[in-house]
């Protein structure tokens, strides 16, 4: 579902086809709830998706499965940051100081983080 | 009183509480698209044959909701389709929608952009699904 989802927004919107060509990033995705997750390859506008965490991952998003979609539903604001100040966005803020959501790997890698946070996006 | 699960009457209750709920009245603001549920058939469940639900939803009230053949349901926008005792499962809250979809246990057609977008509106029509009182085919 979730490669579906990159595919659908990628196609549909231009500015996030500009990120997916650019990206080169192995990210995990771990659905804590539900014990399952994928590695998302982004390879510069190519995307393999591989069942359950793989090795050499940039970063790794692990969350509950509404949390995940939380993600996707985070805002972009001025200058392709993440908006965290509306309701989704704070809500996603709490569960990052709660550590209900992790992101191994997030300090050396913020623009990448930022990068598949506007990929994921459906918010406008 | 209890009814029996993909019959009118089932349709029509279902209905009464998507509509009742104020949740799902302001998490649907501004969907448009009409679904399709197909539940399909497992004999050994005493479940012979798939029925679809077509689910005309409009800015956030269910303008109707009928049961009727698969393929009424297959021609809407957006398709949810599993065995009837997935959906069982989630009419009973044993398995979450969401994670359903996750999972694949759930196959999803349409725009997924869009149903992400209102994934509150359909966690809230699941819950008005386990509101209804039912009578299982294969519990009877």
């Amino acid at each position: 579902m979730l490669g579906g989802l990159i595919e659908a927004n990628v196609d549909s919107r231009a500015e996030r086809r500009r990120d997916f060509d650019a990206l080169a990033a192995r990210v995990g995705i771990w659905v804590t709830d539900i014990d399952e997750g994928v590695t998302l390859d982004f390879q510069r506008g190519r995307l393999v998706v591989h069942n359950g965490l793989q090795p050499r991952r940039d970063i790794t998003i692990r969350a509950e499965a509404d949390t995940v979609m939380s993600l996707s539903n985070l805002r972009i604001g001025p200058f392709g940051l993440p908006v965290y100040y509306d309701e989704v966005g704070r809500g996603v803020a709490m569960k990052l100081l709660r550590r209900r959501l992790r992101i191994d790997g997030l300090l050396g890698n913020l623009a990448t983080v930022n990068s598949v946070t506007r990929i994921f996006s459906v918010a406008g | 009183m209890a009814v029996d699960f993909g019959s009118d009457e089932w349709a029509s209750k279902f209905k009464d509480e998507v509509n009742r709920s104020a949740m799902y009245k302001a998490a649907a603001r501004g969907w448009k698209w009409t679904v399709g549920l197909v539940v399909e058939a497992e004999p050994d469940k005493n479940f012979p044959d798939s029925v679809g639900v077509v689910m005309d939803l409009f800015d956030g009230e269910a303008r109707d909701i009928k049961v009727g053949p698969p393929s009424e349901a297959q021609a809407c926008q957006f398709v949810i389709t599993a065995p009837y005792t997935r959906w069982k499962q989630v009419a009973t809250k044993e398995l979450d929608a969401t994670k359903g979809m996750l999972q694949g246990k759930l196959k999803l057609k349409g725009d997924l952009p869009t149903i992400v977008r209102y994934t509150k509106a359909s966690q809230e029509l699941t819950e008005c699904t386990t509101r209804v009182p039912v009578r299982w085919p294969d519990e009877s």
